[in-house]
């Protein structure tokens, strides 16, 4: 088989790449595993075609993003079946930029109000820090319950070699 | 005769504010800032033309653990397997073959693992 291997090392394109959509169920998930393996997808640190400065990440779908989990004790939690103390003790932090503007959320908080915040939060923070990470953290698609409207996308399964890390 | 400057030194501030064109503000204005910019340009140049070697590398190993991956062997594994193998193939131009022709790279991937 003939092949023509060019003396410079190829780079992706954005004109020429095609992500890829998967889908995956988020439900008893540990977060902070599964947002690494979420992570390395968004990057697109799982393809032979990786190119730095280029989003080379796919779309992502997962739906029950609310019943994601932590390790540690359980505890009793009327709308979680998975509820424990690391996510009661658990606190999300951001700042408004006025005087004194420091605002914390603890983790059960977060899980009444913004469910889909806690994965996203934790995925968000295992994106390079910089101008690609907001369009790599676009292609993270979360949804309560496991209903999604990407059907037309026709998500596939995540592969298994990419959830090595969730064992 | 009085030797004068005048010729030789606006040449060469010509060259340098050729080589300046492009930067921010006083960096392409003003001529001290110029030759203070210029010349950590050129010491980062050459620094990072050998920095660059490196993180091909680093990229081609990225690629390769990926491409690895797909196939259930770890990168470390993989080479170890290429190795034992005896094939010289390179990581760059296996890199090369991972990112245009996936089928002949899953080639190379069964030798090495019957290798292994």
């Amino acid at each position: 088989m003939a092949v023509d291997i060019a003396q410079r090392t190829s780079v992706a394109k954005n004109e020429t790449f095609e992500p890829q959509w998967y889908h995956i169920d988020g439900e008893g998930q540990i977060v902070g595993r599964f947002a690494s393996a979420l992570a390395m997808v968004l990057m697109g640190k799982h393809k032979a075609t990786y190119t730095a400065h280029v989003n080379t990440g796919d779309f992502v779908v997962v739906t029950n993003v609310d019943k994601v989990r932590f390790t540690g004790a359980e505890m009793a939690h009327d709308s979680h079946p998975n509820f424990t103390t690391k996510m009661a003790n658990k606190t999300y932090e951001h700042y408004t930029g006025y005087p004194s503007g420091r605002r914390i959320t603890t983790g059960s908080a977060m899980l009444e109000k913004h469910p889909e915040k806690i994965l996203q939060e934790a995925v968000r923070r295992m994106l390079p820090k910089n101008k690609l990470a907001k369009s790599m953290l676009m292609r993270l698609k979360l949804h309560v319950g496991s209903e999604h409207p990407h059907q037309s996308q026709n998500p596939q399964p995540l592969p298994e070699h990419l959830l090595t890390r969730c064992k | 005769m009085k030797v004068r400057s005048g010729k030789a030194r606006l040449r060469s501030k010509r060259r340098l504010l050729r080589e300046a064109k492009g930067n921010f503000g006083g960096r392409k204005n003003l001529n001290r800032t110029i030759r203070e910019t210029i010349l950590r340009s050129r010491a980062y140049a050459y620094r990072d033309r050998r920095v660059r070697k490196r993180e091909m590398r680093r990229l081609w190993i990225i690629r390769l653990n990926a491409a690895c991956r797909e196939h259930g062997l770890r990168y470390s594994e993989f080479i170890n397997g290429l190795t034992k193998s005896g094939l010289t193939l390179n990581r760059k131009s296996l890199s090369e073959l991972a990112f245009h022709e996936p089928a002949v790279f899953a080639e190379v991937l069964n030798v090495v693992k019957a290798s292994l």
